[in-house]
C-alpha cells in the first residue's frame, strides 16, 4: 500500500504542478506590462530645460483592428525633470503608461543639450539595460523636442522620416555620417574622447500644409506646417561637448575617409562649368606616423565615371562615362581642399575625429603616453588624393 | 466434471452447464453406428463449412468410433483433439466447434470460424503517395498473412499468445529469429505474460503494459497500420505484436524518431527524404511553441517582435476584451473542440461544421472582437504544423497546451525550462533498455544517417545500432 | 543509463563548461583587466585543464571520489571531506544561480518580473538533482550540439561588428591583472565537478588528454568569445553586463528580421539551466554516496538543496552586488582551495584496489 502511494508521487506532483501554472496563468502578475499601458517609445528628444532637461518623447499609438490607412501613429509628450529618469518617470506618473525603451531607435540632443555635455543626458541610456544601444544618435539645430515633435512631409512620425536619412543607402552615398549610441560611447570614452553625430535640421515646407493633430492623422484642427530634414552635417565632440559643426562638402570628405562611399556624388570643373561625378570606389584612410615628429597621412583614392555635365553635349559624349583629366585634377584639387578643411576644422574644435590617438595609444603605450596631451596640436598633415576614372 | 467424457449425454449436458449463453448451440446427428454432438457458438462459427468439412462427412462414418478413424473422415485442415472441459469451451467461444461422440472421452475441435473482415484498404492515418497501399485490418491472421508474404524465410517467427481473461484476445508476437535481440523477445514475452486483464479490445490497451513509465505523456511503444512499415521494422531487429481485434499493430523498442519517418521517406531520393523530415520536425517545433512564444513575447518580453509587427499585433488586440493569453487559450480550446467534434461527426455533418469553424467562428469572432486576427493566424499555424507527425499528435496537443500554460505564467523562460524539462524526461526513458531519444541521446553516430537526415540505402549497410541486433549487417 | 561515456563527459568539457563563462565574467574582466581580459581568462583555463588532467586520470581505478577518500583516510574522516566538498559546491552553485537570475529578468523580460518569474528554475534544479548524475551523461549529448548551434549563433552575428584592433596594446590592463584573476577564480570550478563523476566514466585509453584537449577547446572558443566581446564594445565593456546577449545584435540583419539572435541566446540559456544546476547536483551526489544511498535520499537533498537556493535567492534578491563583492572578494579564498589544491591532491589518494 505504502510502496503504491510513493509510486504514485510523482503523478501527484505533476497534478499539483499542473495545478500552480493553471492558477498562475490565470491570475498572472509577476512583473507584468499589459502591451496596452506601455508607451512604446520609439524615439526620444533630449534638451536642457534650466537646470534639469527636458524629454520629448514620440510614443507609438497602435491603431485599431480596421488597418485600412496603414502607417504609424504616434504622439509626442514633453516631459521635464532633473535628470532624464526623472523624465520619463513624469511621463509615467502623467500618462499612465509605462515608457518602454526597447524599440527607441533614435536619440537627438537639443543643441543645448550637446554642447553642455552629451553623455550628461546620454548617462541613463547608457545604464539602461532594455534600451537598445544601437539606437541611432544625432545632434539637431535648436531644441530637439521640437524637432521631434514635429510634422514629417513624408512619414507619419518625424522619427520615421529621420531614420530614414540614416539608411544603408544614404551611408553609402556619403550624405551623412550615422553614429549609435554603442559607438559613439566607445568613441567617448576611448583614448581619442572624441566622437561626432550628424547634424539634424528641420526644413519647413511651404506651401505644403496638413490638418493635424499632434502627429496623428484625421481630425479637423490648426494647420500644423510641414517638414523635412537634413543631416548632412556633422556635430564634432570632444571629451562629451559639441564643439563645431561640419558642413555637408566636410561631412563627405570624411565619409570618403572612411571608406564608405560607394554611390555619392560631388562637382568638380570643367572649364569653368560644374560637373558631378559619382563615385564608384573609395578608398580613404587615415594613418599616424611618429617617425621624426607625429604626422598623419591623409589619403584617398577614389574611382569615378561622369554624372553629370552642365553643358550640352553632342550624344558621342552623353554616351561616354569616361571623366577628362581636367576634370580628374579639379576633382582632385576639390576633395584636397575638403579634406585639409576638414582636418584643420576639427584640429581647431579639439575634436579627434580621426580618431589618431587611439591608433597612438593601440600602437605604443610609451608614445601615448608622451604625446596624448600635444598629439593634435603638433600633428603635420600630409594629404594624397588620387581620383581616377573608371575607364 | 473436468474432462470429456464417454458418456455423450453428460458431456453435453457439462458444456451446456458450463455456457449456458443462448447463443451456443448443439446439433445432434447419428451416422451408421455412431452417435454424434456437435457443439458450437452461433454467431462465430461457419454454419456452412460446418455442415460442409464435419457433419456431412461424419454422417457417413461408419468406422469405429476412435478420434483417429473420425478425424480422418472430418476435412477441415484445422483439427484438434481436446480432452479437457475448459479448454472445449474456450474453443468454442473461439468459434471452433467441439465435435463430440458416444463412447469417446475425447472431443475434436475443428478450426471453422465465421471470419469477419473487411477489406484491405489504405490506412486513413498513414496515407504514402508512393509505395505500399496496404493496410492491417481487424483480423490478425489476414495480417499476419501480410506479413509473411513480405518474408519468405523461416526467420520470420510468429508466436501467438493469448491476453485477457475474458475476451481471450490472441496476440501475435513477430520477429526475425537472429535479428531481434533475444532479451526484448523475452521481455516482449514476459510482459505479455503479467498482463492480468479482462479484456483487450485493442493494441492500445497493451501499450499500457509494455511501456516501462505507463503514466508518461510520451509514448513508449511503437504504432503503424502498415504491413511495409511493420515489415521494415522487423528487419530492422524489433518486436512486433498484432492484436487480433485491433489494426493497428505495436513494435517495440520504440525510438522517437520514428514518428518523423514515413514510409515514402524510403521510396523517395534521400535529399527529399532529409528535407521532409527536417520540415516535420519544423512543423512540430512551430505547432508546439508558436502559440507560447507569441504570448510570452506578448506578456513579458515585446522585443520578440519586429516593431512595426509589435504595432500591427498592438492595433489588433487593442479592443480584445481577453487578456492575451486567455485569448490565446480560448481559440486553442476551440480549435480542439471542432478537431474532436470533426473527427466524430458524420461526413457531410463534418463538412458542415469545417464552415462553421473557419466562417462563423473564425471571421466573426475577428470581426465582433472576441479574438484578434493574429491570433486565429497563429493557432492555424499551429494547427497545420500538429499534422505533420500525426503519430504524435496526442502527445504534442497537451505539450503545446502545456507550454501555453507555461508562457502566460512566466513567459518565455518558463517556456525554456519546460523544454530543458522535457529533454531530461526525454533523455531519461528508456523502455526494453533501449533508450528513447536515441540516435541522438546517447549519440550514435551511425544512427544518425536515417534520423532527422536520410542518407542514401547504400549508406545504409548496418542495422541500427541502439538496438542492438546479433545480425548486425543488412547490405552485404 | 548509470554510466557516463567518454564521449558524453567531453561534450560536457567542450561545450557545456564555457557557457557558464560568457554571462557577467566578461564585463569583470574587463572592469580589471580592460583590453587584456583574455589573459587572466586564459590563466584559468590553463590551470582547469591542468587539474582536468589529474581528475581524470583518476577514472581509470573506477572508483568514486569518496571510495577514494575512504581508501585512504577511513570512514569518518572521508565522510568530513566529502560534505565539506559538498558544502563547497553548494556555496559553488549560488553565484551561477544568481548570475542566472539576474540575467534572466533582464533578458527575459521587459521590465523587471517578480521573483516568482525566476522560481520555477528550482523546481526544474530538484528535478534534475534527483536522477542520477550519470543521467547527465545523455544531458550533454543533446546540449553539445544545442551549445554549438547557439555559440556559433552568437559569434557568427557578432564578429562583423567587432574591432579586434580594440585588443590592443597588450599590455595595458597588466595593472590590473591580478585583480581580474582573483575574481574571476569564482567562475572556474570545473575539476571541482568532474571530481563526484568519478566512479561513473568509463574508462577508455587516453581519456585524460582527450578530456584536457577539450576542455581547451571550449576554452579557446570562450577566449574568442572574449576577444569578440570587447572588439564589440571596447572601453564600454565594463558596462556590458550578460555578455552573450550583447554582442549578436548589431547584426545588420536583425533590423529586419527582428531578433533573431534571441534563437541563440535561448539556446545558450537552455544549456545555462543545466549547467547552474550542475554544482547542485554534484553536491547531491556526494551527500548520497556519503550516506549510503538510500532510496529516497537523493529526491530529499535536492528538494532541500533547491528549497535552501531558493531561500537565499530570495533573500539576497537586490543584493548580487554585495554577494558578488564577497564571493569574489573576502570569501574567494575558498576557490583555489576546492577547485585547485582538492583536484591536484587527489591524485595522491590510494588508487591501488581498482575494480
Amino acid at each position: 500500500m505504502q510502496s503504491r502511494f510513493l509510486k504514485t508521487i510523482p503523478m501527484k506532483l505533476y497534478v499539483l504542478l499542473a495545478a500552480v501554472v493553471i492558477f498562475a496563468f490565470f491570475s498572472n502578475d509577476f512583473g507584468l506590462v499589459d502591451i496596452q499601458k506601455t508607451a512604446i517609445i520609439l524615439a526620444v528628444g533630449i534638451d536642457r530645460a534650466g537646470d534639469g532637461y527636458s524629454l520629448t518623447t514620440q510614443i507609438a499609438v497602435p491603431k485599431g483592428s480596421d488597418r485600412t490607412t496603414g502607417g504609424t501613429s504616434s504622439v509626442e509628450i514633453e516631459t521635464k525633470g532633473a535628470t532624464v529618469s526623472d523624465c520619463l518617470t513624469e511621463l509615467e506618473a502623467v500618462t499612465g503608461w509605462v515608457p518602454k525603451l526597447v524599440f527607441c531607435n533614435l536619440v537627438v540632443l537639443g543643441e543645448d543639450a550637446a554642447k553642455e555635455d552629451a553623455f550628461a543626458a546620454l548617462n541613463y541610456f547608457l545604464r539602461n539595460e532594455y534600451m537598445p544601444d544601437s539606437c541611432l544618435i544625432a545632434a539637431c539645430e535648436g531644441k530637439a523636442g521640437e524637432l521631434i515633435s514635429s510634422q514629417s512631409a513624408i512619414d507619419d512620425a518625424s522619427s520615421l522620416a529621420i531614420t530614414k536619412l540614416f539608411s544603408d543607402a544614404s551611408v553609402k552615398s556619403g550624405a551623412t555620417l550615422p553614429n549609435s549610441l554603442k559607438d559613439f560611447a566607445i568613441d567617448h570614452y576611448g583614448a581619442s574622447e572624441s566622437g561626432y553625430l550628424p547634424y539634424l535640421r528641420a526644413i519647413r515646407q511651404e506651401g505644403e500644409q496638413q490638418a493635424a493633430g499632434g502627429s496623428q492623422g484625421g481630425g479637423g484642427g490648426e494647420q500644423t506646417p510641414q517638414n523635412i530634414y537634413t543631416a548632412q552635417e556633422t556635430a564634432l565632440f570632444s571629451k562629451g561637448k559639441l564643439v563645431d559643426v561640419l558642413p555637408p562638402e566636410q561631412t563627405f570628405a570624411l565619409s570618403l575617409l572612411q571608406g564608405n562611399v560607394f554611390s555619392g556624388t560631388f562637382s568638380a570643373e570643367e572649364k569653368g562649368e560644374p560637373v558631378t561625378l559619382t563615385v564608384l570606389e573609395d578608398d580613404g584612410g587615415a594613418s599616424l606616423s611618429m617617425d621624426g615628429g607625429p604626422s598623419v597621412k591623409l589619403s584617398l583614392r577614389v574611382k569615378v565615371r561622369l554624372c553629370c555635365r552642365g553643358l550640352a553635349a553632342p550624344i558621342e559624349d552623353v554616351a561616354s562615362d569616361v571623366v577628362p583629366q581636367e576634370v580628374l585634377e579639379s576633382a582632385e584639387r576639390v576633395l584636397s581642399e575638403s579634406v585639409g578643411a576638414l582636418f584643420e576644422r576639427s584640429r581647431a574644435a579639439g575634436c579627434d575625429v580621426f580618431f589618431l590617438r587611439r591608433s597612438l595609444y593601440r600602437s605604443s603605450l610609451r608614445r601615448y603616453a608622451e604625446w596624448k596631451d600635444d598629439l593634435l596640436p603638433a600633428i603635420v598633415p600630409h594629404i594624397e588624393t588620387k581620383v581616377v576614372s573608371m575607364h | 466434471m473436468k474432462n470429456v467424457s464417454k458418456d455423450l449425454a453428460k458431456t453435453t449436458e457439462a458444456l451446456k452447464k458450463l455456457l449456458p449463453a443462448e447463443d451456443i448451440l448443439t446439433f445432434s446427428f447419428r451416422s451408421e453406428k455412431t452417435a454424434f454432438t456437435c457443439v458450437f457458438a452461433d454467431p462465430v462459427t461457419d454454419k456452412e463449412l460446418l455442415g460442409e468439412q464435419v457433419i456431412r462427412p461424419l454422417s457417413r462414418f461408419a468406422g469405429e468410433p476412435k478420434a483417429e478413424e473420425v478425424g480422418r473422415h472430418i476435412t477441415s485442415p484445422e483439427m484438434k483433439k481436446v480432452r479437457a472441459l475448459d479448454e472445449l469451451a474456450q474453443e468454442i467461444l473461439a468459434g471452433n466447434p467441439a465435435v463430440l461422440w458416444e463412447g469417446m472421452d475425447e472431443a475434436i475441435v475443428t478450426g471453422t470460424k465465421k471470419v469477419f473482415t473487411r477489406a484491405i484498404a489504405e490506412p486513413s492515418t498513414d496515407v504514402a503517395v508512393k509505395g505500399p497501399r496496404e493496410g492491417f485490418i481487424e483480423d490478425m491472421k489476414t495480417n499476419t498473412s501480410l506479413i509473411r508474404r513480405r518474408f519468405k524465410t523461416g526467420e520470420l517467427r510468429i508466436e501467438t499468445a493469448e491476453v485477457g481473461r475474458r475476451s481471450r484476445t490472441s496476440v501475435a508476437v513477430c520477429y526475425l529469429d537472429g535479428t531481434a535481440e533475444r532479451e526484448v523477445v523475452d521481455e516482449v514475452r514476459a510482459k505479455l505474460g503479467e498482463i492480468d486483464i479482462d479484456i483487450v479490445p485493442d493494441s492500445s490497451y497493451l501499450t499500457h503494459f509494455l511501456s516501462s513509465r505507463p503514466y508518461s505523456l510520451v509514448k513508449q511503444v511503437g504504432t503503424t497500420e502498415k504491413p511495409d512499415i511493420f515489415c521494415a521494422k522487423l528487419a530492422e531487429g524489433r518486436v512486433g505484436l498484432i492484436v487480433d481485434g485491433s489494426p493497428i499493430a505495436l513494435t517495440v523498442p520504440y525510438l522517437l524518431i520514428e514518428d518523423f519517418q514515413s514510409s515514402e521517406d524510403y521510396f523517395v531520393p534521400p535529399y527529399r527524404a532529409t528535407f521532409t523530415r527536417l520540415l516535420r520536425l519544423f512543423a512540430l517545433l512551430v505547432a508546439i511553441y508558436l502559440p507560447a512564444f507569441y504570448v510570452a513575447a506578448q506578456l513579458f518580453k515585446l522585443q520578440l517582435f519586429p516593431v512595426r509587427l509589435l504595432l500591427t499585433i498592438a492595433g489588433s488586440i487593442r479592443d480584445i476584451p481577453f487578456s492575451p493569453s486567455l485569448e490565446m487559450l480560448l481559440v486553442l480550446l476551440v480549435l480542439e473542440v471542432l478537431n474532436e467534434a470533426s473527427i466524430r461527426m458524420p461526413k457531410y455533418v463534418g463538412m458542415a461544421l469545417s464552415v462553421v469553424g473557419a466562417l462563423v467562428l473564425g471571421e466573426t469572432a475577428v470581426s465582433a472582437g472576441f479574438v484578434s486576427t493574429p491570433a486565429i493566424i497563429i493557432i492555424a499555424f499551429s494547427g497545420i504544423g500538429l499534422y505533420a507527425v500525426p503519430n504524435l499528435i496526442e502527445q504534442t496537443s497537451v505539450l503545446r497546451l502545456a507550454m501555453l500554460l507555461v508562457a502566460g505564467s512566466v513567459g518565455t523562460y518558463g517556456i525554456i525550462l519546460l523544454t530543458a524539462f522535457c529533454f531530461l524526461y526525454l533523455v531519461t526513458t528508456e523502455n526494453f533498455r533501449t533508450p528513447l531519444f536515441a540516435p541522438f541521446s546517447p549519440l550514435i553516430g551511425k544512427d544518425l544517417r536515417d534520423s532527422v537526415i536520410k542518407y542514401n540505402l547504400g549508406s545504409l549497410p548496418t542495422r541500427p545500432k541502439v538496438l542492438k541486433s546479433p545480425n548486425k549487417r543488412r547490405l552485404k | 543509463m548509470n554510466r557516463i561515456s567518454p564521449r558524453q563527459l567531453f561534450f560536457f568539457l567542450a561545450c557545456v563548461a564555457p557557457v557558464g563563462k560568457i554571462v557577467l565574467l566578461p564585463a569583470r574582466l574587463a572592469e580589471f583587466a580592460k583590453n587584456d581580459l583574455i589573459f587572466p581568462a586564459a590563466v584559468h583555463f590553463l590551470v582547469q585543464a591542468l587539474l582536468v588532467f589529474c581528475v581524470l586520470l583518476l577514472v581509470k581505478c573506477g572508483k568514486s571520489f569518496y571510495e577514494l577518500l575512504e581508501d585512504t583516510f577511513g570512514k569518518i574522516a572521508a565522510k568530513i571531506v566529502i560534505c565539506l566538498f559538498a558544502l563547497f559546491l553548494l556555496f559553488a552553485a549560488l553565484l551561477p544561480l544568481l548570475e542566472q537570475k539576474l540575467f534572466v529578468q533582464s533578458v527575459f523580460y521587459d521590465t523587471l518580473p517578480s521573483l516568482v518569474a525566476f522560481s520555477p528554475f528550482f523546481l526544474f534544479a530538484a528535478f534534475l538533482c534527483a536522477k542520477p548524475l550519470a543521467g547527465f551523461g545523455r544531458v550533454w549529448d543533446v546540449l553539445a550540439p544545442i551549445a554549438i548551434a547557439g555559440m556559433a549563433g552568437v559569434l557568427l552575428l557578432s564578429v562583423g561588428s567587432a574591432d579586434y584592433a580594440a585588443l590592443l596594446p597588450v599590455g595595458a590592463g597588466k595593472a590590473g591583472f591580478f585583480e581580474a584573476l582573483r575574481t574571476a577564480a569564482s567562475w572556474f570550478f570545473d575539476s571541482a565537478l568532474l571530481l563526484p563523476l568519478l566512479g561513473k566514466i568509463d574508462y577508455e585509453k587516453g581519456i585524460a588528454w582527450k578530456g584536457t584537449l577539450c576542455y581547451l577547446a571550449g576554452a579557446a572558443v570562450a577566449l574568442f568569445f572574449l576577444a569578440t566581446f570587447y572588439g564589440v564594445f571596447a572601453e564600454t565593456s565594463v558596462n556590458q553586463l550578460f555578455a552573450f546577449t550583447k554582442t549578436s545584435k548589431y547584426f545588420s540583419g536583425i533590423t529586419v528580421l527582428g531578433r533573431i539572435d534571441y534563437l541563440f541566446i535561448f539556446a545558450l540559456a537552455l544549456v545555462m539551466a543545466f549547467y547552474c544546476a550542475m554544482p547542485v547536483q554534484a553536491c547531491v551526489e556526494c551527500v548520497n554516496e556519503a550516506f549510503g544511498r538510500r532510496p529516497y535520499l537523493p529526491t530529499l537533498l535536492s528538494v532541500a538543496f533547491a528549497a535552501i537556493l531558493f531561500t537565499l535567492s530570495v533573500l539576497l534578491d537586490y543584493r548580487f552586488g554585495e554577494v558578488l563583492f564577497a564571493v569574489t572578494g573576502a570569501l574567494v579564498w575558498v576557490y583555489p582551495v576546492f577547485t585547485v589544491l582538492v583536484p591536484a591532491l587527489s591524485l595522491l589518494l590510494r588508487r591501488d584496489h581498482a575494480k
